[in-house]
């Protein structure tokens, strides 16, 4: 009978179960538990994102594997999840910057441009024939004031802010971690090492080869991708300490 | 390119960088030549002029049609659209009063959306991109506003331009106004000495230009609000 139950209020995303739930809305975050982890740390200089590609064969091309994503001058998203709903999520977020910057002149508000997404993934869980983005966001950027943020989105179209959090696989694990290092007077080099550390709590060992790093800089308020040989001199130092 | 809608009524999800966030802008074309004798114009002269502390706005009180006929002797010609800017009447009543009002509504949502007001070159912006859609508006207003990167003054004339200055003159008593600044306005000016330049102004466009007259409207604009003063004339506004 629960089976049965459970059932009808699976079908509608719009539809309530009996207790109150909204089961597609649940199932998007199952989605996004399978996708590979992202961490991100706000630190006073600025916010950095980490994300891990999975790589299925050999044969891929690592660039063609996009987590992390470059949305204005000051302004980054990492994705966890499906990655085709991420880019929709994406290309709205870069929509919304350019709206900004055409009606104020200005660069938009990182709290801002999180509630224009989140307002418009809980669109999708409140109409009908539609499902939700499996998708979570960590949106990183620095505002007007220099001052750096790092929001989450959910599938609920809730938006939640950080210090430092993580979305995707090994939430918990990842968590925990970010939970017992994090101190809130890192520099943003110390922002990658705690973001690499916590991100190796998940695997034996971490490979440069498939990790991507964006920071966004409190100062000059831009987005920069650190290229492959600053990745592996992050990570030798990280694998030093540790030896 | 993705059409972003909103699943629940269809539309466009995208913000319209032109539009109003509530209501819509008038359509269509210039007012028609024949209804133009009964359109209540400002004639007018405004001024705006920038200090260290803050802005001065000045503009006389008369309405008239076409400039011949004084149509009312009592209109407020500067309004508070944000609360540390202000904006003034140039044009035809109708379109800038509706715009006033349209400002400080944008103005007003903004601020309880993000939680800081909007800086003065993002309102003279959206003021701008609200007056490109055609000259229907029929409006030349000055805004004059003060935010943490100092004092500004914006012209924005019915196209849509948008143009900052030290100080600056809109409306049929404009070039009175501007030969009385011209020379004498001095970056260093205090704010008494900018309202004194800028009555002097509206006094010499009150005395030759058929559209301005009937009085004097000040408004002081500072990091603390703004403040504005109305005198029945010219030597009322100087204390005499």
């Amino acid at each position: 009978m629960q089976e049965q139950n459970q059932q009808a209020y699976d079908r509608g995303t719009s539809i309530f179960s009996p207790d109150g739930r909204i089961y597609q809305v649940e199932y998007a975050r199952e989605a996004i538990k399978r996708g590979t982890a992202s961490v991100g740390v706000r630190t006073p200089d600025g916010v950095v994102l980490v994300a891990d590609r999975q790589v299925r064969s050999r044969l891929i091309e690592e660039d063609s594997i996009e987590k992390l994503h470059r949305i204005d001058d000051h302004v980054a998203i990492a994705s966890a999840g499906h990655v085709a709903d991420a880019r929709q999520l994406v290309d709205f977020a870069r929509e919304q910057t350019q709206v900004n910057r055409l009606r104020y002149d200005e660069p938009i508000g990182v709290e801002t441009l999180s509630k224009e997404i989140t307002d418009y993934i809980q669109r999708y869980t409140q109409s009908g024939g539609v499902r939700p983005f499996g998708v979570a966001l960590m949106v990183a950027g620095v505002d007007r004031d220099g001052t750096p943020r790092l929001f989450e989105t959910d599938p609920s179209g809730t938006p939640y802010e950080w210090q430092a959090t993580s979305i995707g696989g090994d939430r918990e694990t990842l968590q925990g971690y970010l939970e017992e290092n994090y101190r809130n007077d890192l520099d943003l080099d110390g922002g990658v090492r705690l973001a690499l550390e916590t991100l190796a709590q998940t695997s034996d060992e971490i490979d440069a080869d498939t990790l991507e790093v964006t920071v966004v800089d409190a100062e000059t308020a831009t987005v920069r991708s650190l290229d492959h040989d600053e990745i592996e001199s992050h990570v030798a130092e990280l694998e030093e300490e540790e030896e | 390119m993705t059409e972003f809608t909103d699943p629940l009524t269809g539309e466009s999800a995208i913000g319209d960088p032109t539009a109003p966030e509530i209501g819509s802008l008038p359509e269509g074309d210039h007012q028609h030549a024949a209804d133009d004798e009964t359109v209540n114009k400002t004639g007018t002269t405004t001024v705006g002029i920038t200090t260290d502390d803050g802005v001065v706005v000045a503009t006389d009180r008369r309405a008239s049609l076409g400039g011949r006929f004084v149509s009312n002797k009592n209109v407020q010609k500067v309004e508070q659209i944000h609360p540390t800017a202000a904006l003034t009447l140039v044009g035809s009543v109708g379109g800038a009063q509706s715009f006033i009002r349209t400002l400080r509504a944008e103005s007003d949502l903004y601020e309880t959306r993000r939680g800081e007001s909007m800086s003065i070159h993002a309102l003279a912006t959206l003021a701008g991109n609200f007056a490109r859609g055609g000259p229907f508006l029929a409006i030349n207003p000055i805004l004059g506003g003060v935010d943490e990167d100092g004092s500004h003054v914006y012209s924005i004339d019915p196209a849509g331009g948008v143009m900052k200055d030290d100080y600056t003159v809109t409306g049929s008593g404009m070039q009175l106004a501007y030969g009385t600044i011209e020379g004498n306005y001095d970056p260093e000016m205090s704010m008494d000495e900018a309202r004194d330049l800028a009555v002097t102004a509206i006094a010499a466009a009150t005395e030759r230009d058929t559209g301005s007259g009937n009085g004097v409207v000040t408004a002081h604009v500072t990091a603390d609000g703004v403040d504005i003063e109305t005198f029945d004339s010219v030597a009322d506004a100087r204390g005499e």
